[in-house]
């Protein structure tokens, strides 16, 4: 019986997740990459604003800048808590529309466990 | 500690896990981290509605058979919002890993360089064999991580820093992995002197473990070398006296009746499940009667309903888990009372904070 039943599962390869290489989930996979590119595209932006703030935190405060320092070093405590807000609201402002269907854009932030 | 000296200095994350290489990839990685906890895990209740009210309307069954789950698959995957909510899964859990890799790879030497010299040094121990064969399922690559648990180099490293954002912070610190080791069944007796950790990835079960009973010998077993020496290494960061041996759980190199708890903490829905049952027979071999087998891991589908059994095939499959809807189907608490083991009360709603905890028979 439980044999019977766990090498029955033929049914899972329908799946797209289990396809390997790119799988899709709509039948235009145009669809597929519009959505992997704005995704892409947001995180991207992510960078640079990034980037951008802690460029101009260092230089009103120190007025000199060193490329390690952009690379290795970290915002303020303070800097990084605006951006850590202002990521959450860009990625709901931007993405949560998708999901207005049944009303998630709404949805409050919640980790997996 | 030797292992330090690898680390840029950044901070850890998670065990002795470096935070990334540059400020770019950190901020690429609390771009990923944020869409996850917006646009999948605050979705999972809502999106569950809804699906819900869509299989209502078009008449489908909630009982959780075989031909009831396929309907419920082929009505739900033409939906374009699910669809959507997929896509995104599937997408930032591939840019996640990709950003992971490539970080951790500009530093590959200096952190291959710092498992080796962790090797040299205890407490604990670190063994394993360059010319072990692996078998063919334990290469998949689940959780879409690459190279797989067994084939690339830095296995534990990823895999450690995977638990940390995948668990959204819950296993900062080992807490998630405290609070599961405190439910682990002890043998009734209380004589516990030696416990085996079986899969142990990273050893953060059995770094758990350990504090949980200072005394007692423990050892951590998993297929993958690569697993096994960056548990070493982490371990001895904590200062934990723990064996951690490259071994196949369904091959045990131990004598008969020789532990008194054995534990496998999500193992079990990582392999084929003809492989679960030769583990569950060498379980019975190495455990002393009376001692203790918790095996922590998803619910069976007996207990669920067609669309959880949906998600978790969804997930399965998004997430490259080849095996996990067959263990789930295999509800495997009934084949551990087959094997032989007397079975405590389990209850799945407690999900992977309460084991299936069976118990070899004193006679
Ligand atoms: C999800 S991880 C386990 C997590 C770990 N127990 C913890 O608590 O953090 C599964 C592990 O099982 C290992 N594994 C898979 N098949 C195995 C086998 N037959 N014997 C030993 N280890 C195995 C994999 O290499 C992987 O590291």
């Amino acid at each position: 019986m439980t044999d019977k039943k766990s090498n029955d599962l033929e049914d899972l390869g329908n799946l797209p997740g289990f396809k390997r290489g790119n799988p899709t989930y709509f039948e235009n996979e145009v669809i597929d990459h519009l959505i992997s590119i704005t995704l892409e595209l947001g995180a991207e932006l992510w960078v640079v604003k990034d980037r951008l703030a802690h460029v101009e935190e260092i230089l009103s405060e120190e007025n000199k800048l060193s490329l390690s320092s952009l690379n290795t070093g970290k915002p303020s405590a303070l800097l990084q808590e605006q951006l850590d807000k202002e990521r959450k609201q860009i990625i709901k402002r931007i993405y949560g529309r998708l999901y207005s269907k049944y009303g998630g854009e709404s949805a409050e932030e919640k980790s997996a466990i | 500690m030797a292992i330090n000296k690898a680390i840029y200095k950044r901070g850890k994350t998670a065990g002795v896990f470096p935070s990334l290489s540059s400020r770019r990839d950190e901020a690429y990685m609390n771009f990923v981290e944020d869409a996850r906890n917006l646009l999948l895990h605050a979705q999972q209740k809502p999106i569950g509605e809804y699906s819900k009210l869509l299989l209502k309307n078009a008449g489908k069954s909630m009982e959780p058979d075989p031909r009831s789950t396929t309907e419920a698959k082929e009505l739900l995957m033409k939906d374009n919002v699910l669809k959507t909510y997929y896509r995104i899964k599937r997408t930032l859990q591939e840019s996640f890993w990709e950003c992971t890799y490539d970080s951790l790879n500009m530093r590959k030497n200096d952190l291959l360089q710092a498992l080796d010299d962790a090797e040299k040094i205890g407490p604990g121990s670190v063994t394993y064999d360059p010319d072990f064969s692996i078998p063919e399922y334990a290469t998949a690559e689940i959780h879409i991580q690459p190279g797989g648990n067994a084939n690339e180099p830095l296995s534990g490293l990823l895999y450690d820093y995977g638990s940390k954002v995948f668990m959204g912070g819950a296993a900062d610190n080992d807490m998630f992995a405290d609070m599961q080791a405190s439910t682990v069944g002890a043998p009734q007796d209380g004589k516990v002197n030696r416990i085996l950790d079986l899969g142990c990835s990273a050893g953060v079960t059995s770094s758990a473990l350990k504090r949980i009973y200072p005394d007692a010998e423990v050892w951590g077993i998993d297929v993958s070398s690569h697993m096994v020496r960056y548990a070493h290494a982490r371990a001895l960061e904590q200062n934990h006296d723990i064996n951690f041996k490259q071994m196949l759980a369904e091959e045990l190199d131990f004598n008969d009746n020789h532990f008194d708890i054995v534990v496998a903490n999500l193992l079990f829905h990582e392999v084929p499940v003809s492989v679960s049952k030769k583990i569950l027979s060498e379980t019975l071999r190495v455990l002393r009667p009376g001692g203790s087998f918790t095996l922590i891991d998803f619910p069976g589908d007996k207990t669920r309903d067609v669309y959880t059994i949906f998600f978790g095939e969804m997930d399965a499959a998004d997430n490259g888990e080849p095996f996990l809807p067959g263990f789930v189907r295999s509800n495997v608490e009934e084949i551990m009372e087959e094997s032989g083991f007397e079975m405590s009360p389990y209850d799945p709603n407690k999900f992977l904070l309460a084991g299936r905890i069976g118990f070899k028979p004193n006679n």
